[in-house]
C-alpha cells in the first residue's frame, strides 16, 4: 500500500508482459492483424508469438482464425470486448501507479 | 609377472583417465549445453514475463502504437492522389466535350470514372504490401464510399428523371442543381476526412476550396459547360493536396 494509503489498481498479470501488451497495443488500434504483421510490428520469433497469442486467446482477449488466403495459410488476430476491457483497465491501472508515484 | 601386472595397471590407469576425460567432455557439454538452454530460457521469460515499471509499460504502449500507426498509415493518401487526379482529368475532358459539341450527355463519362477509379483503387489495394486497416482509413474509406454511393445515386436519379420528363413530353430540364450539391457533398467529405485525420490543412484546403468553387459556379451562367471545372477545383484542393500532404507525412 503506498504512503497516502490508496490502494494500487492491481495490474493484469497477462498484459503486464513486453509482447502480449505489445501485441495488445498493435490490435487496440487496428481492426485485425495477421500474425505475419504482429511478428514484424513486435519483432518476437514465430514460436513466441504463437505462445504469446495463444495464451491471450485462452483469456478470451483476442480471437483467434485460422484460413486461407489464395493458397497462404493465414492466421489473422482480432481483439476481443473483453481484451479492450482489459487492456483499459491495464491503462487506467497504470496510470494510478504513475499519479501515485508523482503524487 | 610383476611388469605384467605393472603394464595392465598402467593400461587400466589411462582406460580410466581417457574414460575420465570423455566422462568430463561429456558433462562440461551437458552442463554447457542445460546452461545455454537456461539462458536460453532466462532470456524467453524476459522478454515474455517481464515486469516493468508502470513508465515502461505505457512507453511501450504508446510506442507500439505509433509504430504500428506509421506502418497502416503508409500509403493512404495514394487513394486521395488517385481519385483527385481521376475527378480532375473527367472533369477537364468533360468540359472540353461538353463545349465542343454542346450537350451536358458527356456528363455520363462520371460513371465510367467511377468505374476505372474502382478497378485502379483494386488493384493498387493489392499490390500494396498487406497492413490491417486502421480505425481512421476505415473511417477515411466509408466517408468516401457514401460520398461515391450519394454522389453515383444522385446522378443516375436524376438522368432517369430527366429522361422520364423527356419521354412524357415535358421539359427535359429538372429543376436541381446537381452540381451545387455534389460539390457541397465533396467539401464536406473532404473536411471531415481532415478532422479524422487530425490535419487542419486539409480541412481548411477542402473548406476554402468548396467555397471557392460555389462562388466560380454562382457567377456562372446557368447551363454552362464551365460549371463542370469546379470538380477540377475540388479534385485538386481536396482530394489531391490533402492527398500529397498525407502521403509525405507518413513517408516522413
Amino acid at each position: 500500500m503506498p504512503e497516502n494509503g490508496k490502494m494500487f489498481k492491481p495490474l493484469d498479470p497477462l498484459l503486464h508482459s513486453e509482447l502480449r501488451l505489445a501485441v495488445m497495443s498493435i490490435l487496440i488500434d487496428a481492426e485485425s492483424a495477421d500474425f505475419v504483421y504482429l511478428k514484424a510490428e513486435t519483432g518476437a520469433t514465430s514460436g513466441n508469438l504463437s505462445v504469446q497469442l495463444d495464451k491471450l486467446q485462452q483469456a478470451g482477449y483476442i480471437e483467434v482464425t485460422k484460413g486461407f488466403k489464395g493458397k497462404m495459410p493465414q492466421t489473422v488476430c482480432r481483439i476481443t470486448d473483453k481484451g479492450k476491457d482489459a487492456f483499459a483497465a491495464y491503462v487506467e491501472a497504470l496510470r494510478s501507479y504513475i499519479s501515485t508515484d508523482k503524487g | 609377472m610383476k611388469k605384467t601386472e605393472r603394464k595392465n595397471s598402467n593400461k587400466n590407469l589411462q582406460n580410466n583417465l581417457v574414460y575420465k576425460i570423455n566422462y568430463f567432455t561429456f558433462a562440461s557439454d551437458l552442463k554447457m549445453t542445460r546452461c545455454a538452454t537456461g539462458v536460453e530460457t532466462f532470456k524467453n521469460q524476459r522478454t515474455m514475463e517481464n515486469n516493468f515499471s508502470a513508465e515502461n509499460s505505457l512507453r511501450l504502449i504508446s510506442e507500439t502504437i505509433e509504430r504500428s500507426r506509421r506502418t497502416m498509415a503508409k500509403n493512404s493518401g495514394k487513394p486521395m492522389i488517385l481519385w483527385g487526379t481521376l475527378v480532375a482529368v473527367t472533369s477537364v475532358i468533360i468540359y472540353f466535350l461538353w463545349s465542343k459539341t454542346g450537350t451536358p450527355m458527356w456528363n455520363l463519362l462520371w460513371f465510367a470514372m467511377s468505374a476505372i477509379g474502382a478497378v485502379c483503387s483494386y488493384k493498387m489495394g493489392r499490390n500494396h504490401e498487406k497492413v490491417p486497416a486502421s480505425e481512421i482509413n476505415r473511417i477515411l474509406g466509408k466517408v468516401w464510399m457514401w460520398f461515391g454511393i450519394f454522389a453515383t445515386g444522385f446522378y443516375a436519379v436524376l438522368w432517369i428523371v430527366a429522361c422520364i420528363r423527356y419521354a412524357a413530353h415535358m421539359d427535359g430540364v429538372v429543376g436541381v442543381d446537381m452540381t451545387m450539391i455534389i460539390l457541397m457533398m465533396m467539401g464536406l467529405c473532404g473536411a471531415i476526412s481532415g478532422s479524422v485525420m487530425n490535419q487542419k490543412a486539409v480541412s481548411a484546403s477542402s473548406v476554402i476550396a468548396t467555397a471557392l468553387a460555389v462562388i466560380y459556379l454562382l457567377l456562372l451562367p446557368d447551363g454552362s459547360p464551365a460549371q463542370i471545372l469546379t470538380f477540377l477545383i475540388l479534385g485538386v484542393f481536396a482530394l489531391i493536396i490533402p492527398g500529397v500532404i498525407l502521403q509525405r507525412k507518413t513517408r516522413a
